[in-house]
């Protein structure tokens, strides 16, 4: 069953992801892709007469994280007057949940409190056992050397082990909730689900409290000793501790000044909320031992109606690195390079995605016309933009550690474009095979990169020969994709070319500048590939506009996305920064032959303005918790698909420090006049 | 049970099956009159009921059959036109298959949907085929159906020990589930339920195990609401093994689990 996440949270060893009402979707231990042990994991309140899930549909929440941190606050409200309140937290050094329940009531309640789970321990419900040891007062249940317990404050009072789905149905921990009192089995095998209860007497307004501790640990005797050490200190001191953490963790961020602003009401605020919380989830997403990212948390593990997000592709990783370097974590860089080092081909190229720990993942990208190239050349780019911006002993170390990777990766590319544009591939939506402009754009950054390092690395003869490959790529993706109506064709694709619009042709700007706006044919390039991507792909919804992918996208029903909207605005701060301020942007002659339109952008604030507009709809797609999506459903304007997707935080960091240049330029400007 | 619901066998072009819902008042020979009336038009009445709406007003509800060349709103109007009648309404059945006046349709308090047992079965096939845990998944299933129907039964009628059994069959009779022969000691709650023509069976096709989990699952729960005490049933022989009937066992689930193991696919006195 597919569901998606309204928060997320966690430390080095654990990812927890979490629905709107505090239900666990996801516990992920102890990789971001592995092992997944949870399939359901919640609280009840019997109240005497029935029992109330809360998820059911007759509870409302509200959910946020605590300010600049990964801690979640959940709030639900039921229709009979009872309330619960629940702070999650995930232990700063330990892998181990700490959740607190507060449940008041309007009504006096004689009833009982239950925690309910059905967990996969290992990823399978097949041959996991569980036991409750009634002296340690732990539920625990494990398959081979994971082990994940339930250990709570009070302690519980009532447990059942069951099976989850057999036709002994009447041991099932669901179902024996229902009469308000739980059988008290302590062992069983197989697919199997538990139960804690507790007593529940509260006064009309009284209010009670739970806490309870789900950790994981690779022996029993680890997870004992843990759950033993935590329940020794009060929540509250756990509660600073975290805080204190996340808020340190925090604290080294690159600060943002904003200045200005003018008629965008709280906007400022919600930029400097966004920041944080992209930064918080990112962080959340990287394998601190391998270094590599999820690209989302997986939350369709049988590929039920995709392929899966919970793997690390190159082409994300690249820019949420840099994301997280140019906003003052250059630590997640050396440890993906390494990574990058590690897993490359024998052929120099790297495969279409992989576990954390560097194994390919389940892929449709096998053969040599189903790779992806641009991730190669994604790859060569962000390996140049790190060391650009590496300060003395550090840059010439990062040169000698990558040189040979990048030489390999370099060789791979001039293999595959020995004609100019690249030889057929599948394109990055992991949809179409043929040849591409985003994929000759990653490329031609990818050789301009390995050409500056071999400059720097004294290897002349190479740099000049990349360097003239990748400005042959150039000329053969204007000369061969260029369109006489403003914009990149999507590719050639069956031997035909394909005049779709694809929000993707930006990359030959942004990222990868192939097309550079010092050059006035080119920014005029730029400009109409902007106008003509937000004319045809333009999606009304949320009071503004998203973008999606191409036209006639039926991925997820052709939402706007995230990725491509930010993408636009990326690419109109990125060129109102370039171009000084009151300037008409379009250049008073060009050679590029086609009428233009009657356009919206007309100057450097029409082009700050636009962006912004963007920026305030990725915002209003994200979450309650502020977690930016994959997608923006077109109809409902929420969240839609893959949440939180890391590359739609690395792409909003990137909108805001560009955004954040802009206003302090314009204050500075206006300081001098 | 299925309310207002027809089915036609058959596809006859030169004519039409429309239904008409009259609301008329109550008065000695009402009836006749609109009778009469059809009579006249050449309706050929095919099925039909009478509701009382209240002491003053009822409701007629008829299937017709007509010769194509008759309008049935020109009928509805001359329906109208009778002195008694207040309000008239039609539809067309085009291809004669199934017609329900009311839309949704309700079952035992909650919608309902007309299936073929085949199209059920063939879910039941696929899970059995490709599914871990596909018997406990359905026992469950069918668990809360049951759980459902014994509630529902308490809310709208004193449900006993002398009644509880044939209103389970008379549910499992009028949904077209199979026919029920069902034993049960409500002291001892111990029993069996026979099946016979169980949709689930009739159309499985030859299994070596038996396939009614779902039945046994929807049994449990109903006999577990009922009695309030958790109750195990289990199909322990199954038209598709090549028996004349389906047969259930009831009991009353262990207290303790730890018996589980050994009690799987036994009864549990033959384990003690």
């Amino acid at each position: 069953m597919i569901r998606q996440p309204n928060a997320i949270l966690g430390n080095d060893r654990l990812l927890v992801t979490m629905g709107r009402k505090g239900d666990i979707l996801g516990l992920f231990y102890p990789r971001r892709d592995h092992a997944q042990h949870v399939e359901e994991s919640l609280a009840c309140v019997h109240t005497g007469e029935k029992l109330l899930w809360t998820n059911d549909n007759e509870w409302h929440s509200i959910q946020n994280y605590i300010e600049d941190t990964n801690i979640v606050s959940t709030k639900l409200y039921h229709d009979s007057g009872i309330r619960i309140s629940i702070l999650d937290l995930v232990h700063s050094e330990v892998p181990v949940l700490i959740r607190r329940f507060k449940v008041q009531s309007q009504k006096k309640i004689s009833g009982k409190f239950f925690y309910y789970s059905n967990f996969n321990v290992g990823e399978t419900s097949k041959k996991n056992s569980g036991f409750c040891d009634t002296d340690a007062r732990l539920l625990i249940q494990y398959w081979q050397n994971y082990y994940i317990g339930i250990h709570s404050l009070p302690e519980f009072t009532e447990w059942q082990i069951g099976k989850a789905m057999d036709t002994i149905w009447w041991t099932n921990s669901k179902y024996d909730m229902e009469d308000g009192k739980l059988q008290r089995n302590k062992e069983d095998i197989g697919n199997i689900n538990n139960a804690a209860g507790w007593d529940l007497e509260l006064e009309a307004n009284g209010a009670n409290e739970f806490v309870i501790l789900i950790g994981a640990a690779s022996s029993r005797s680890l997870l004992y000793k843990r759950m033993h050490e935590l329940s020794k200190m009060s929540l509250e001191y756990i509660f600073e501790k975290t805080r204190e953490y996340w808020v340190m963790w925090l604290s080294k961020k690159k600060v943002l000044k904003m200045p200005g602003l003018d008629g965008h009401e709280n906007l400022r605020q919600e930029l400097f909320s966004a920041y944080n919380r992209s930064l918080l989830m990112l962080d959340l997403l990287q394998d601190r031992e391998y270094g590599s990212f999820v690209a989302a948390p997986e939350f369709d593990s049988n590929f039920e109606k995709c392929g899966g997000y919970g793997f690390c592709w190159n082409r994300d990783t690249a820019e949420i690195v840099l994301a997280l370097k140019h906003s003052g974590y250059p630590e997640y860089c050396d440890l993906f390079f390494k990574w990058s080092i590690r897993t490359q081909l024998p052929n120099g190229s790297w495969f279409q995605r992989y576990w954390l720990n560097g194994d390919t993942a389940p892929s449709w990208g096998n053969f040599d016309y189903s790779t992806q190239i641009d991730e190669t050349g994604s790859t060569l780019y962000a390996m140049d933009t790190y060391y650009r911006i590496l300060e003395g002993l550090k840059k010439i170390e990062f040169l000698d550690e990558v040189w040979v990777s990048v030489l390999r990766a370099a060789e791979y590319l001039m293999k595959k474009t020995k004609s100019g544009l690249h030889e057929s591939c599948m394109d990055l939506w992991e949809t179409y095979y043929g040849i591409f402009t985003y994929t000759n754009a990653a490329i031609y950054a990818g050789l301009m990169g390995a050409s500056n390092l071999a400059e720097e690395n004294s290897e002349s003869g190479m740099a000049k020969r990349w360097k003239k490959r990748a400005e042959f790529i150039k000329k053969a993706t204007i000369d061969r994709l260029w369109l006489q109506e403003g914009y990149f064709a999507k590719g050639i694709i069956n031997e035909k070319l394909d005049k779709t619009i694809d929000a993707s042709i930006l990359s030959a700007y942004i990222p990868f500048g192939m097309l550079s706006p010092k050059d006035p044919i080119e920014k005029d390039m730029i400009l109409f590939m902007i106008e003509n991507i937000m004319k045809k792909l333009s999606v009304p919804i949320n009071k503004s506009y998203g973008i999606k992918r191409y036209e006639n996208d039926s991925y997820i029903d052709g939402n706007p996305w995230v990725v491509t909207t930010l993408w636009l605005s990326e690419a109109m701060l990125a060129l109102a920064l370039d171009i000084p301020s009151g300037k008409a942007i379009f250049s008073p002659m060009h050679d590029v032959s086609y009428e233009k339109e009657k356009s919206n952008i007309e100057n450097v604030e029409d082009l700050t303005n636009e962006g912004i507009k963007c920026l305030k709809w990725a915002l209003a797609g994200a979450t309650s918790t502020g977690l930016l999506p994959e997608q923006v459903d077109k109809s409902t304007g929420k969240p839609a698909w893959a949440i939180p997707l890391g590359w739609s935080g690395s792409l909003m960091i990137d909108n805001i420090l560009l955004l954040d240049k802009i206003c302090v330029r314009k204050a500075a400007d206006a300081e001098k006049s | 049970m299925v309310k207002d619901l027809f089915m036609f066998a058959g596809f006859n072009e030169n004519s039409q099956i429309v239904w008409f819902k009259i609301i008329y008042s109550k008065k000695p020979g009402s009836l006749s009159l609109i009778t009469d009336l059809l009579e006249k038009e050449n309706a050929f009445i095919m099925f039909g009921h009478l509701d009382n709406i209240t002491q003053k007003t009822g409701e007629y509800l008829i299937y017709t059959e007509l010769d194509e060349n008759i309008n049935p709103d020109d009928l509805a109007q001359k329906i109208k036109s009778i002195e008694v009648v207040s309000e008239v309404d039609y539809g067309i059945s085009k291809y004669g298959m199934i017609y329900s006046v009311d839309f949704p349709l309700n079952v035992i308090g909650v919608r309902g949907v007309m299936a073929r047992a085949l199209t059920i079965v063939d879910i039941i096939k696929t899970l059995n085929q490709s599914v871990p845990h596909a018997e406990g998944l359905l026992t469950v299933s069918g668990l809360k159906g049951g759980i459902h129907a014994a509630k529902y039964f308490k809310s709208i009628m004193p449900i006993n020990d002398s009644n509880y059994a044939s209103v389970l069959a008379e549910l499992y009779r009028a949904v077209g589930w199979g026919i029920l022969e069902i034993e049960c000691d409500p002291k001892t709650y111990e029993g069996k339920i026979i099946v016979k023509d169980s949709f689930i069976a009739d159309v499985y096709g030859s299994a070596d195990q038996p396939v009614c989990a779902f039945m046994s699952g929807y049994f449990a729960g109903y006999l577990t609401d009922y009695f309030g005490k958790n109750i195990s049933v289990r199909e322990v022989s199954c038209k598709v093994t090549g028996k004349k009937v389906c047969e259930h066992v009831i009991s009353l689930a262990p207290s303790s689990v730890s018996q589980e193991y050994q009690l799987r696919g036994i009864h549990s006195d033959q384990a003690t």
